[in-house]
């Protein structure tokens, strides 16, 4: 097992990313999808591009990973580079009603009417829906603020739908509508990989590998595309094979380290069969969830991505 | 060695994605069946390490089947499925067959019965009144959907029955298409305009159409939910029903447990032992310079470390009144019925020892 072939090495994946207008980091609760999230958008605007980064969550983590104190919902800059915003689906969807009907007043009483309040909560995908218009107009610079490109920490995986095959739900509930015609408009795009890189993390353990295979087959076979890269989250270290016992006290200790390190090899045994595409493994961290995590995530990554020769 | 604290015949096994709810709650079943209580285990989805380990598969999607185990009580595990169990309930209170069906082939119907924001734990509790009552369990544990909001069950009975009493339901009940199929009444003006003629420029008519009739359709079942969603509700909230509440470690899934505490509070729920779950253990040794081991050690000593600070603070952040205990990270997940067994017994005995 410790004999593991090497991964191949994904040469110009950031200058790939990066290339995108949209770049979907999902993946199932608990793997550290927010952090990647933030490590990707640190990168992607170290390499010149103006990165917005959007998080969807209520409890508002990104602002602690980043350093800047939260906002309440508006943008905020987090430096030259690098903006923020945590938004609520709900009034998203509701900006784009007033979008579509002109009058303001009018607009406002129609997002007023219990009827529009239960079809924004209750259709099903129209708040995931919408999360990704918003995106689609901020990277085509329909809405605030100016940037190249979008990070989305998109709400974790689970049950029913993922995030990103919504709109194509919506646009087949909604038919053609102006909301079903915008819904169109972002199906399209999300299928688009040349415009939307979709990055899925995860940890080496079975439930969130069993997720991340389930959306990456998802991908496949509603919108006819692979995700660009899978991240492999919180890995123990290779457990040293002719280790000596160590010192006393520490044999419960050692034997987890050994035991968890199998449970990740097996997982990664199972995903090398079942994904073949780029992926980068990370290890786990003596860092609490902070910027300094950020930016030691991001070292490796970028490490992991480009040979040394390339940089 | 009796259940303790534990001892309801109503166990709600909650908290955030990813902290081990699922594999607690199979345990403190196995548990339970072993100490002579005629147990069931409701969940989700569980892993198929999981499945194997009870020796259930998908035919124990949203009925009740045996685990295969030598215990003195009966030990039976169900699966739940938001979409058949809404099948379930609209033949249930559909006036007739007819009716039914023409809820079923409602394409509206079709997307809203897996993805309606809610439906999976509406039916969740659905299902779970319906075999509280049966009375064929002397306990049920039931586990909690994966939902990020996962407390979003709790709500989940008001909120349908709010949905129902809602604009759409009563409004759709008129008459809204004549027969060929244009809006009949235009009720709601605003600037001249119905409300509807509005919603038909932003989603269509067809969306219109599909909602109109399938909350016709559910009209007449609608007081047959109103009055479960009732029912449901005070279920919840009896003194027999405890939410056993699983965490993180680390400092930084604190405010995700105090969240979950402070919401069963407010929603007058019985909250029962708080779990630390998955915490690397403490290791007070000298590490020795060098060699293999060096630096896997320092990273298991500062994971141990920081798993024992974050209970320790989340200790302190709650009152005398909450139980919280701490239960180590598995070497391996438990992959057959003694690992459970075990599991179970380490909880019990670990919550026995807080109190003593």
């Amino acid at each position: 097992m410790t004999q593991r072939a090497r991964l191949p090495v994904h040469q110009g994946l950031l200058d790939r990313l990066a290339s995108c207008r949209l770049v979907a980091v999902t993946g199932k609760g608990g793997v550290g999808k927010t952090t990647l999230a933030a490590t990707l958008a640190r990168l992607l605007a170290a390499r010149g591009r103006r990165v917005l980064l959007v998080e969807v969550d209520p409890r508002e983590n990104l602002h602690h990973l980043l350093d800047v104190p939260p906002s309440g919902g508006a943008v905020i800059k987090v430096d030259d580079w690098l903006w923020l915003e945590n938004v609520q689906p709900v009034r998203v969807l509701e900006e784009l009603v007033r979008q579509k009907v002109a009058v303001a007043a009018l607009a406002r009483k129609i997002v007023g009417t219990q009827v529009f309040r239960h079809f924004a909560e209750g259709a099903p995908g129209m708040k995931e829906m919408a999360v990704l218009g918003h995106a689609m107009q901020v990277v085509r610079g329909e809405a605030k603020p100016k940037v190249d490109l979008v990070v989305l920490d998109a709400p974790a995986t689970g049950h029913g739908m993922s995030l990103l095959w919504a709109p194509l739900l919506v646009s087949e509930v909604l038919g053609k509508g102006p909301l079903g015609r915008l819904a169109g408009e972002v199906a399209d795009l999300v299928r688009d990989p040349e415009q939307v890189a979709v990055v899925i993390g995860t940890t080496a353990e079975e439930m969130p590998v069993q997720e991340a295979l389930e959306l990456i087959a998802g991908l496949r076979e509603r919108l006819g595309r692979p995700p660009e890269l899978l991240v492999v989250n919180g890995l123990y270290p290779p457990f040293p094979e002719h280790a000596g016992r160590g010192p006393s006290g520490a044999k419960a200790a050692l034997a987890l380290w050994r035991q968890r390190r199998e449970v990740n090899e097996r997982e990664l045994d199972r995903l090398s069969v079942e994904w073949r595409g780029p992926r980068v493994d990370l290890p786990l961290l003596a860092l609490e969830r902070g910027p300094a995590l950020v930016t030691a995530l991001g070292e490796r990554l970028v490490k992991a991505v480009e040979p040394a020769e390339a940089r | 060695m009796s259940l303790g604290v534990l001892d309801r015949p109503l166990l709600v096994v909650v908290g955030s994605g990813g902290v081990g709810k699922t594999t607690l709650a199979a345990a403190l079943g196995l548990t339970s069946a072993a100490e002579g209580t005629d147990t069931l285990v409701m969940t989700f989805d569980p892993s198929l390490r999981l499945k194997d380990a009870l020796g259930v598969g998908d035919e124990a999607l949203n009925q009740e089947v045996p685990v295969e185990v030598d215990t003195p009580g009966r030990l039976d595990v169900s699966l739940l499925d938001a979409r058949r169990t809404f099948d379930q309930l609209v033949r249930q209170y559909a006036p007739s067959e007819a009716a039914a069906e023409r809820i079923f082939r409602n394409r509206f119907y079709h997307h809203l019965a897996g993805n309606l924001a809610g439906i999976l734990e509406y039916m969740a509790v659905e299902r779970l009144f319906e075999v509280s009552r049966s009375g064929r369990y002397q306990r049920i544990i039931l586990d909690t959907p994966p939902t990020r909001q996962a407390l979003d069950f709790l709500g989940a009975p008001d909120r349908m029955v709010e949905f129902l009493e809602s604009g759409p339901v009563r409004v759709a009940q008129r008459q809204w298409f004549d027969a060929s199929g244009r809006l009949a009444v235009k009720p709601l003006k605003i600037l001249g305009r119905s409300i509807e003629s509005w919603l038909d420029r932003l989603v269509g008519l067809d969306l219109l159409r599909d909602m109109a009739e399938f909350f016709q359709a559910f009209g007449p079942l609608y007081d047959g939910f109103r009055e479960r969603a009732g029912e449901v509700g005070t279920l919840l909230r009896a003194p027999g029903t405890h939410f056993l509440l699983v965490a993180g470690p680390g400092g930084e899934r604190i405010p995700d447990a105090l969240f979950f505490a402070r919401r069963l509070r407010e929603g007058g729920h019985h909250l029962g032992p708080i779990v630390v779950n998955q915490m690397h253990p403490e290791l007070p040794v000298r590490i020795p310079a060098g060699g293999d081991l060096e630096e896997g050690l320092r990273l298991l000593a500062w994971l141990g470390s920081r798993d024992h600070r974050g209970f320790a603070e989340l200790k302190s952040l709650l009152t005398a009144r909450e139980t919280v205990v701490g239960l180590p990270l598995l070497p391996t997940p438990p992959t057959d019925l003694a690992a459970l067994d075990e599991l179970g017994r380490l909880l019990l005995g670990t919550l026995a020892g807080a109190r003593s």
